[in-house]
């Protein structure tokens, strides 16, 4: 308790200072009220102030210091708080003590090592005793009170990277390779290490023993990756490995914090990542404020979780608020979410949410694999939720819409399989569809087949024809208005419709406004009985020329002679219900001749469409195109028409229902929609001389210089219809190759093909 | 009849098996390839047809957590682009089977937190947006070699989100004097940590900034340009750490004014907006782990027509009250 008390006063801010030079390392005293910065021009100790760095003493003293001054490590005793230790780069271990009054503070200076030192090490609880490790693959432990190494411990293996006394073994040291093996040592037998085993692929750049765990040790390498050892067992056992964004050269374990580390690269990388090993795969914290590669990282005080020191390579030293660090998982995304297609969802979730309710931070947790649930005790005292980062899981969902709904695209597919859009008489094609229509709850669209089967087909039984008389000047712009009206009713109510999912309602609505406005009705029903009867011819598109081959004729409306006299029930009936229209289009009638030009639905037709469109439904428009032909084609600008086209053409490819597209292509009148089909149809032909393959477009082949396309028997050039042989490239005019298999099987080039025409 | 209608229920959960969390899931062209991809640095690509989830890749390449994966169309083959926390965009193709990196783009200073591909009409070229602030253009100029144009400073403190106007900008057509086709006018839109959405535009091969729009008050986390599917009006849905769906849209063919209407407030975090094919239902997660569907009514209003509880499985509903107000 009496450390926490003394940590508590540990305050400030993120900070930094500018250094003289790149620095390579840094150490902290005790106390956590000073720092050291060790580089190869610099050696400095900095004041650690509420405010700011405060320069407290240069050691690089002299007006030319030696290379004892140029530091690869420097570490500060944490028991004697005069002392310190660096690593020179010309293999010198030299201590210093502060405490000396002149203003050189070197004290020792061991010269046994013959490479750059890169590693020193004081013992944590043994004033005395420095250890040393090199690249010229030997570690050195020195007692100060002798002018000499006391024990010289041999890797057997190329330079050392790191040495590090364990915590809570007094004996036992690590140390890591530049050939990815790690080894531990015990102090008092220099012939041989206890264990060795390879903990990276490549260097192993630094490695750190748990503060609180005996047997857990953390190493870093360049290949990416930190990995937390369990040393303890007999066996050392890789118990956690987190892959980093690039190759780590520190790694410091975070005070009082179990499962937290922080690590630094030496290359490409400038931030400084902490990480909870449990979740490796994301940094728990970063902080990127160095603008070049960070060199060291200390935590201010062995029991302060929220400090953080560093030295970089920019020239800066830094102090990093825990609070103030970046935190990605913050940034990142915790859902995925897809519309699919078919108006499926793909949704992944936080695992965690899913049963909880949405709270703050990332609370969720999950058993890890080999874990341990147990948290730290200081958990408990400070149920901190910033702090909480487990590994979190995902769970993915895939939705799918229920039929009939209004996000699925069932409908679609069904409808385009099922339209007919040629083939068949005008009418015969509008009832199809209604029924289709009708069939797959879509009373909108239904009705709207209808309402155009009726508008552009005649209606045939003369029964049916009505009495009223249009007087044709007076009546029109009325009619208009109210079939506007009218067709907007029908779309109102058929939404409704559809949300309420009811049947029905469009026959009601017809019948509504039919009786409303008998008006409308009479440009349907008059005029018929004079006109001829006759059978709709059964191919295809005739009926597209039929209307403008129609003379538009004036004829007094006066000279019809009284129809028969049709109630609205009945007329509602003939509209909609099968049996009776079939009787309808069997036998079909010009619907309004002579004073209603066709035109005279196409802006209204017009709208429709567009509206359909814009609702979505392209499918609809297209359709309705496509049977209509000519009828609406001219009114309708051909870029909006292509682009329906194109988009309708766009969704039916992505259903993969290709004969459909392939139809509505064939059928399509715009010009750049029917070259779709022909876009990437190749013909791939050989010389007939040298048999490699054409590649001008011309007659004459670029290789042989010869013309390619010579009849075989004729041995003129063929223009026109040319047959050859797909084995042998032999060919020739039709009649003269046909002419001649029928008195050979050989080609007719003499090659000796025994050709194939098919 | 009952008023509560129902329109997605949940058929299966799929057993990823990634280690972390999901950041994304995008379903292929055909809807029968999902690709999802996660913290643990992998991306996993199920195949989904008939009910049923087959794993059938798993992409290793990455260094990071990976945030968002992107199919392009299936004329350039199968490709999926991925980007990630290490920085880099990876352009994944599967030949004979297997998938194998076909590029990989490294010209971030941070992390890559965005991928679309753009209207294939046009070539094969992807957006990628990254929290160093900048957005990069890259387009396929065959031969495995990408050209790359990069927008700087795109948005202060990162770009969130990017996502490709249609190749057909609605309006465009339909308002254009007879004779001339129109130029298509490469576009696309973002969101950022500056609490913006941007437009931007290429205009003789340089990416210029066409409109800023202003309206949210916190972190835009996603953008998603609606398919025109004979649309006459483009429209763009964001959403933002406020809580807040917006839904932008501009009927004049120049592409100039923008009119913001508010969807929904939410009382969380809002991540991803996604539209369905025609453009017409747009699906909104939030924070609170809910997905909610939402269609305009005939009066121009929005309405929430569903939404998926995750915990209780499939909840699907209209209440009285919603259908009122519709």
């Amino acid at each position: 308790m009496e450390k926490l008390t003394r940590v508590s006063t540990i305050s400030g801010r993120t900070m930094f200072c500018h250094l003289d030079a790149p620095a390579n390392a840094i150490s902290v005293c005790r106390d956590a009220t000073q720092v050291v910065v060790a580089g190869r021009n610099i050696f400095k100790i900095y004041g650690l102030e509420e405010d700011g760095f405060v320069e407290r003493l240069n050691l690089r003293v002299g007006r030319k210091p030696s290379l004892n001054f140029s530091c690869a490590d420097v570490m500060w005793h944490q028991m004697e708080e005069n002392l310190l230790a660096t690593a020179a780069t010309n293999g010198a271990v030299v201590t210093w003590n502060l405490a000396r009054p002149c203003r050189n503070k070197q004290e020792q200076l061991f010269t046994e090592h013959k490479r750059t030192v890169n590693k020193v090490c004081f013992h944590p609880t043994e004033v005395n005793m420095l250890l040393s490790g090199s690249q010229d693959g030997f570690m050195k432990c020195f007692d100060l009170r002798k002018k000499e190494s006391v024990s010289t411990f041999s890797g057997q293996s190329e330079s050392v990277r790191d040495v590090q006394f364990s915590i809570k073994d007094y004996f036992t040291f690590a140390a890591s390779f530049e050939n990815g093996n790690v080894q531990l040592w015990d102090i008092r037998r220099p012939d041989r290490y206890e264990r060795m085993f390879t903990a990276h692929t490549g260097p192993v750049f630094c490695c750190d023993w748990h503060p609180e765990d005996r047997g857990w040790l953390a190493t870093g390498g360049r290949d990416k990756m930190v990995k937390v050892w369990d040393m303890s067992t007999s066996r050392v056992k890789e118990i956690y490995c987190v892959q980093t964004i690039a190759s780590v050269a520190r790694v410091k374990w975070r005070p009082e914090r179990r499962y937290h580390l922080a690590t630094c690269s030496m290359m490409v990388d400038h931030n400084i990542y902490v990480w909870d090993v449990r979740r490796p795969f994301i940094p728990f914290a970063t902080f990127e404020e160095h603008k070049d590669v960070t060199t060291g990282i200390v935590w201010r005080h062995q029991h302060d979780p929220y400090f953080l020191l560093s030295g970089s390579k920019d020239s800066t030293l830094y102090q990093h608020m825990f609070k103030d660090a970046s935190r990605p998982v913050d940034r990142a995304n915790p859902e995925g979410l897809c519309f699919g297609l078919f108006g499926d969802l793909a949704f992944a979730a936080k695992e965690s949410l899913m049963s909880a309710p949405p709270s703050v931070g990332d609370v969720g947790r999950k058993t890890y694999p080999g874990g341990d649930r147990r948290y730290p005790i200081f958990f408990f005292k400070k149920p901190d939720v910033t702090e909480q980062f487990e590994q979190v899981s995902s769970a993915l969902s895939v939705f799918e819409s229920e039929a009939g709904s209004s996000v699925g695209m069932d409908w679609f597919i069904n409808t385009a399989q099922s339209y007919l859009l040629s083939g068949k008489p005008f009418g015969e094609l509008c009832e199809h569809n209604a029924q289709v229509a009708k069939r797959l709850n879509r009373p909108q669209e239904s009705t709207t087949w209808t309402m155009l089967r009726i508008m552009f087909s005649e209606p045939a039984n003369p029964s049916l024809s009505s009495n009223h008389n249009l007087n044709k000047s007076g009546n029109l712009p009325l009619v208009n208005r109210k079939l506007k009206e009218w067709i907007k009713d029908v779309f109102l109510c058929a939404e409704n419709e559809e949300t309420e999912g009811s049947e029905g309602q469009a026959e009601y609505l017809f019948g509504d406004a039919e009786l409303d406005d008998d008006d409308l009705y009479s440009m349907e029903h008059d005029n018929q009985a004079e006109e001829p009867e006759y059978l709709l011819p059964q191919e295809a598109f005739p009926l597209r020329h039929e209307i403008i081959d129609h003379p538009s004729a004036p004829e007094p409306v006066q000279e019809r002679p009284e129809s028969p006299h049709v109630s609205g029930s009945e007329t509602e009936s003939t509209c909609l219900t099968s049996t009776e229209s079939f009787s309808l289009i069997s036998v079909s009638q010009l619907l309004f001749s002579p004073h209603l030009p066709p035109k005279f639905f196409c802006p209204i037709v017009k709208e429709m469409l567009c509206y359909y469109a814009e609702q979505g439904d392209v499918q609809m428009a297209v359709s309705v195109l496509i049977v209509l032909g000519d009828r609406i084609r001219k009114e309708i600008d051909e870029l909006t028409q292509e682009h329906w086209y194109m988009s309708y053409i766009d969704l039916l490819q992505r259903f993969e229902l290709w004969n459909v597209s392939n139809e509505v292509i064939k059928l399509s009148t715009c010009g750049a929609i029917m070259c779709l089909n022909q876009t990437s149809t190749t013909l791939h032909i050989n010389c007939s001389n040298c048999k490699r393959p054409m590649s001008n477009k011309g007659w004459i082949c670029d290789r042989c210089h010869q013309c390619a396309s010579v009849c075989a028997v004729c041995h003129h050039v063929v223009k026109g219809l040319f047959v050859w042989c797909q084995g042998c490239s032999h060919g020739g005019h039709l009649e003269h190759v046909m002419e001649w298999l029928k008195h050979s099987k050989h080609c007719p080039a003499g090659c000796g093909h025994l050709c194939e025409y098919t | 009849m009952s008023k509560l209608l129902k329109t997605v229920s949940v058929i299966n959960t799929v057993d990823t098996s990634h280690e972390d969390m999901i950041h994304d899931a995008q379903m292929d062209y055909y809807g029968t390839r999902l690709a999802t991809c996660s913290s643990d640095r992998s991306v996993k690509i199920f195949d989904v047809k008939n009910g049923g989830q087959i794993l059938v890749a798993d992409l290793r390449g990455h260094e990071g957590p990976v945030w968002q994966v992107a199919w392009a169309h299936p004329m350039y083959g199968n490709i999926l682009a991925s980007c990630s926390y290490d920085r880099k965009v990876i352009i994944w193709k599967e030949e004979n089977g297997t998938w194998d990196k076909m590029y990989e783009y490294t010209g971030h200073d941070s992390s890559v937190n965005s991928v679309c591909w753009g209207p294939y009409d046009f070539g094969l070229f992807l957006a990628c947006g990254s929290s160093d602030g900048a957005i990069s253009v890259l387009t396929c100029s065959g031969d495995g070699h990408w050209d790359i144009k990069k927008i700087n400073n795109a948005h202060t403190i990162g770009c969130n989100a990017v996502s490709w106007a249609p190749a057909v900008v609605p309006g465009s057509l339909i308002e254009q004097p007879t004779g001339q086709k129109p130029n298509y006018i490469k576009r696309f839109v973002s969101g950022g940590c500056d609490n913006l959405v941007k437009l931007w535009k290429e205009e003789d091969g340089q990416w210029k900034e066409d409109q800023k729009l202003e309206a949210h008050s916190d972190w835009v986390r996603d953008v998603g340009w609606a398919p025109s599917i004979g649309l006459p009006t483009s429209t763009i849905a964001s959403c933002s750490r406020d809580g807040r769906v917006f839904i932008w849209t501009c009927d004049d063919p120049a592409g100039n004014t923008w009119t913001a209407k508010l969807l929904h407030k939410f009382n969380d975090a809002v991540w991803h907006v996604s539209w369905s094919i025609t453009g017409k239902i747009l699906a909104v997660s939030g924070g609170d782990n809910k997905v909610t569907l939402w269609k305009e009514s005939v009066d121009g209003q929005w309405a929430c027509i569903s939404d998926v509880n995750k915990g209780q499985g499939a909840v699907t509903s209209i209440t009285d009250s919603q259908q009122n107000e519709q």
